[in-house]
């Protein structure tokens, strides 16, 4: 048993799943509010990465700003696509609307490409140092940043569910459309306010793994990546997300382990959060932190 | 009842037998004839181009058509689609290279084998529901593609596999003049298979799941056994559609049988029309016709005016993509009931005409 | 009379009237959208500059060829629909300038069926046994590919590590890992890459799986790192590999890795930045951008094709991409003069020279032999460093001109052509 390197993996894992509950926040927030699976999101990483790398290489802009201005960017990317695509199609089945995502993201994709090149691309250098040794783990500064931003949304969103009034409206809608707009509350514009800030929250996931990996067309495939962290999570809870995303990334890190160290059957860390996802929700149909629908007659 | 070639004004049908007929005129028989009539002939004057894109159309509807059973008559969404098509491909051609069979019985067996696979990923079904099942079907594909790369006696293992041309008594069907016969046959039977699969009382309980399970579990239909049935369906199209892929291609590898390819067979439904038959053969013509179609127009672009005002060049190919996508978005956006519903209105307004509004 | 001799001069005239404006017709795959488009490229712009510069200088013994460039999305149905389209019509296609691993395997066997040579951007060693007589790969005599194949370039590259570990005077065995996709690409060169490091006296650990896409890979790292791994294998191909480098940057280990073709290049390494100095890959022509070998100046002229001001910096898959193309027409030129643009007689022109360099491109192309038992065109492997210093934002060119990113050549190998090897 070699428990040095399981700490290190252990640590690496609760860091690489906090970035995987960060998208998988953003993933619930579309599906609480509309229902809608987003195929998309992945694409929103994409874009968001893209534009900041595009701000702080065209324009030499300081990485804050530049990551300011493509929040900016995304909240109104976020309301827009709303307004034009989604909108019309409210009322529509459910089906049809995932599948509509589906073609956005085949579109987003080719205009990445278009605009920005088929080569993957560095950023700048952000961070002074770029690691820092955390129990014998060495960690890349822009992780812990990650980790920061990422308790803080959650912290912040965890106020705003709870206290703000579009909060209340958003849960409110989530919880029944037909009730929610006969109080008064515009369910179009809460569906604008959860597309807008699910993209800006996927950039911040977007803008991370960008910098830690180049930013490049595949980074999309995160979207399709944090599918079981958002279902071990229970669909429709935010902080369900967040514990799936970390239970996720340390299922990865723990395989790896074991992979490495005993078994040698390779894969196992692509393989083993899925065998678990199965078993868990044999066990929890809901996940772990979903809510039960009761059926009445 | 005599068949009408008419459709009459009211509703005059009085057995059940005349309410779930496939042709409801004569008319609507002959013009099916005559199209089999003349895709028979198309191998006489298509090009190896056009036949090669019908075959796909084929092997993709075949399984596409598994997927409609799963997701448009019950009401289970899968996203693990693709790997049922690749488990098919990989035993229609471990059971003809390995156990000697011929691919004439190797081709229907697969279809069996997958089933069997396809019944036990469906048993998930029996607790989970929506998108919870989505995802354990999702689970269903990066568990069966981890074991194409890894299960070597079976698929080759990474370095793929060989399947053997289909053949009857020594003929073999190894060009596509020829393959374009067995794919329309088993297109034909499949289809005919599922319209009355749909119409028999295992058919009718699929639609009650998934039109209000509850009621449906109260007139004694079991819940269990239908969902994982319909995924052992879903499967053995799947299957079905996958070896004729194989012994097309005459090579099976794990690679092609991703995520991407789920995805693009729920395309194919939801554009098709979820829980429509022949729907879903025009969803699959859509979808395979739809990135060709953009190829031809960005073909009659390049190098004309506007190529060379707007310095295009090499972009054309993500023009392209983003067509492919905006037309998807589009065509949903305009018509979210798919294709069979669009092909209705369009037979109502000519069955009005010109008196129709 | 009269009018049947109109009539059947008419129609000669129309038969001969395809035939008089008669062009080569060649089919060109092409990935600039797909998956693998960040290498697909440079790699066919260097097949579509070389085709166009032919056809500018006269075309193959004076008959031009239409090129039909598609770019198929790295989508194996469209790769086989475009096939069919090329060779199913009036117009069949001479030859077919391929892509990937998938579509090239897909491919084989229409392309054997159809008497079509293929040349391929797919390097796996299944595709180079043209007669299936090494019994570990079915037959392939239609399949070509410029370069060592992918198991061939990995043995060479082992050959150097051992070299290397002896030079470094380091004690112990040293301990070699495949790391890599679980997919076909990776998988290619992996058996015959284990077998000959043990060969060569390496440890061999067990092989390492990250996927074929950018992810966190710090895991696989600590993984390698604790193993003691000296020597891995990096079998994915440039957004991937980039990840994992800098994964293991970051956890700080002590691997010298070894990239593959496909796995690193100039764009690889400026985005991978400080994480990718000191990987070694394999290059396939005996020059890259900045040398000075007679055959670059061509190569420039052929550059030109595509771009007038000649400012765009090319990367290494454009020179193999001018390179696979010119051994295609010069093949093609030799079958018209010795009966016929036939799909068998053009094979036969790719047997005629040994140690074959094209015209006017010494110094790049690698001299080259395929046989009609033997269609590893290429033995010898040519190891590069990636050298970078300093921050790696800002346009390549700029970066390769002030030598940020740098690409020394380190050793050139020579592997003996063994049967053995062929076919894995």
């Amino acid at each position: 048993m070699n428990t040095h390197l399981l700490l290190q993996l252990v640590v690496n894992g609760l860091i690489v799943g906090a970035l995987y509950g960060v998208v998988a926040m953003s993933f619930v927030l579309i599906y609480k509010a509309s229902q809608v699976v987003n195929f998309a999101q992945g694409e929103f990483l994409l874009i968001g990465a893209w534009v900041c790398w595009w701000l702080l290489t065209t324009y030499q802009l300081p990485f804050l700003v530049g990551m300011l201005v493509t929040f900016a960017f995304m909240l109104v990317f976020g309301i827009a696509l709303q307004i034009v695509v989604l909108r019309p199609l409210i009322g529509e089945p459910i089906i049809s609307v995932i599948m509509v995502t589906i073609g956005l993201s085949i579109f987003f994709q080719a205009l990445c490409k278009w605009l920005f090149g088929v080569f993957a691309q560095p950023f700048p250098p952000i961070f002074a140092t770029q690691q820092v040794s955390f129990l014998g783990l060495e960690i890349q500064t822009v992780y812990l940043m990650s980790l920061g931003i990422s308790v803080a949304m959650m912290a912040a969103f965890g106020w705003f569910f709870r206290y703000s009034k579009h909060g209340l409206a958003m849960r409110a809608t989530a919880f029944n459309q037909q009730v929610a707009q006969s109080l008064g509350i515009s369910v179009r514009n809460v569906f604008a306010l959860a597309w807008a800030i699910s993209a800006v929250v996927s950039s911040v996931a977007g803008i991370v793994v960008g910098i830690v990996n180049g930013v490049s067309s595949a980074l999309s495939l995160y979207g399709i990546k944090v599918f079981p962290a958002v279902i071990l999570g229970g669909l429709d809870s935010v902080v369900g997300a967040v514990i799936g995303g970390l239970v996720i990334g340390l299922l990865e890190n723990l395989a790896q382990y074991v992979d490495g160290q005993y078994l040698h059957w390779g894969n196992l860390y692509e393989i083993v959060p899925f065998y678990v996802l199965v078993v868990i929700l044999m066990i929890k149909p809901y996940g772990l932190f979903g809510t039960r629908d009761i059926e009445r007659v | 009842m005599a068949t009408q070639s008419l459709n009459p004004a009211g509703d005059f049908r009085t057995t059940y037998a005349a309410d779930t007929t496939i042709f409801p005129t004569a008319g609507s028989r002959y013009a099916v004839l005559a199209g089999l009539a003349i895709l028979c002939l198309a191998p006489l004057w298509l090009e190896r181009y056009w036949l090669s894109l019908l075959i796909q159309i084929g092997y993709f509807g075949v399984a596409a058509l598994g997927l409609n059973i799963l997701v448009g008559f019950t009401g289970q969404i899968s996203i693990g689609h693709a790997a049922f098509f690749g488990f098919g491909a990989f035993a229609s051609a471990w059971l003809s290279n390995n156990l000697g069979l011929p691919v004439f019985f190797a081709v229907p067996l697969a279809g069996v084998v997958t089933t069997a696979v396809g019944l036990v990923f469906g048993l998930p079904a029996a607790r989970l529901k929506g998108l919870y099942l989505a995802i354990a079907t999702l689970a269903a594909q990066y568990i069966l593609q981890d074991f194409f790369a890894r299960a070597n006696w079976f698929t080759g293992g990474v370095a793929g596999t060989a399947a053997e041309p289909f053949s009857i008594l020594g003929f073999a069907f190894d060009t596509d003049q020829r393959y374009f016969y067995v794919v329309l046959a088993y297109v034909v039977a499949t289809y005919v298979l599922a319209t009355n699969l749909m119409r028999s009382r295992d058919g009718r309980a699929l639609v009650a799941v998934r039109d209000h399970y509850l009621s449906a579990e109260m007139m004694g239909i079991n819940l269990t056994r239908y969902r994982t049935l319909s995924f052992g369906l879903s499967a053995f199209f799947a299957g079905i559609g996958g070896a004729l892929y194989a012994h097309y291609l005459q090579f099976v590898s794990v690679e092609g049988f991703g995520i991407l390819l789920s995805i693009q067979f729920l395309g194919m439904i939801i554009i098709g029309g979820l829980g429509s038959i022949m729907g879903t053969l025009m969803g699959t013509a859509f979808m395979v016709l739809i990135p060709e179609a953009m190829g031809w127009l960005t073909d009659a672009v390049r190098g004309s005016g506007l190529d060379r005002a707007l310095s295009l060049k090499d972009n054309l190919s993500f023009l392209r993509e983003m067509a492919i996508g905006l037309v998807i978005v589009l065509f949903l956006m305009f018509e979210p009931d798919g294709l069979a519903h669009r092909w209705r209105q369009v037979k109502a307004y000519w069955k009005l005409y010109p008196f129709s509004h | 009379m009269i009018r049947t001799a109109t009539l059947t001069s008419a129609l000669a005239l129309a038969l001969a009237l395809p035939a008089g404006a008669a062009e080569i017709p060649i089919g060109h795959l092409a990935d600039q959208s797909g998956a693998t488009s960040d290498v697909g490229v440079p790699y066919a712009q260097g097949v579509a500059d070389a085709l166009a510069w032919v056809n500018r200088k006269g075309g193959v013994k004076g008959e031009r060829m239409a090129v039909e460039s598609v770019d198929y999305g790295y989508q194996v149905p469209r790769a086989v629909a475009l096939y069919k389209k090329w060779t199913g019509g009036r117009d069949k296609v001479a030859a077919i300038q391929g892509w990937g691993t998938a579509d090239t395997e897909a491919l084989s066997a229409f392309v054997t069926k159809d008497e079509i040579p293929y040349v391929s951007g797919s390097y796996a060693a299944q595709v180079s046994d043209p007669t299936g007589a090494s019994g570990k790969a079915k037959a392939a005599p239609y399949n070509f590919f410029y370069g060592p194949t992918y198991s061939d370039a990995l043995r060479g590259m082992l050959i150097w590590a051992a070299e290397d570990w002896k030079a470094k005077g380091r004690p112990g065995k040293p301990k070699f890992v495949h790391m890599g996709g679980n997919h076909p690409y990776p998988n290619s060169p992996k058996e015959a890459g284990e077998a000959m490091a043990r060969e060569l006296g390496f440890d061999v650990l067990p092989a390492i799986v990250f996927a074929l896409a950018p992810g966190d890979y710090t895991s696989q790292c600590l993984t390698a790192k604790n193993a003691g791994a000296n020597y891995a294998y990096l079998g994915n191909t440039g957004g991937s590999n980039i990840s994992l480098l800098k994964s293991c940057k970051a956890v700080g280990t002590d691997i010298q890795f070894m990239g593959n073709v496909w796995g690193m290049d100039e764009n690889a390494a400026k985005a991978a930045g400080e994480a990718a100095n000191g990987v070694v890959f394999p290059v396939r022509t005996a020059a890259v951008t900045g040398g000075t070998a007679p055959g670059l100046t061509t190569a420039a002229e052929i550059s030109k094709e595509s771009d007038a001001a000649g400012t765009v910096y090319r990367p290494v898959h454009y020179y193999a991409g001018i390179c696979a193309a010119l051994y295609m027409t010069e093949a093609l030129a030799w079958a018209k003069d010795n009966g016929g643009l036939a799909g068998p007689t053009v094979r036969k022109g790719f047997y005629q020279k040994k140690g074959w360099v094209p015209a006017r491109m010494e110094g790049v192309c690698v001299p080259s032999t395929w046989t009609e038992s033997d269609h590893r065109g290429m033995m010898e492997v040519h190891i590069y460093r990636a050298k970078v210093s300093g921050p790696t934002d800002g346009a390549l060119a700029d970066l390769m001109k002030a030598g940020t990113i740098k690409l020394e050549p380190v050793k050139t190998v020579e592997l003996p052509r063994k049967p053995e090897w062929q076919g894995w």
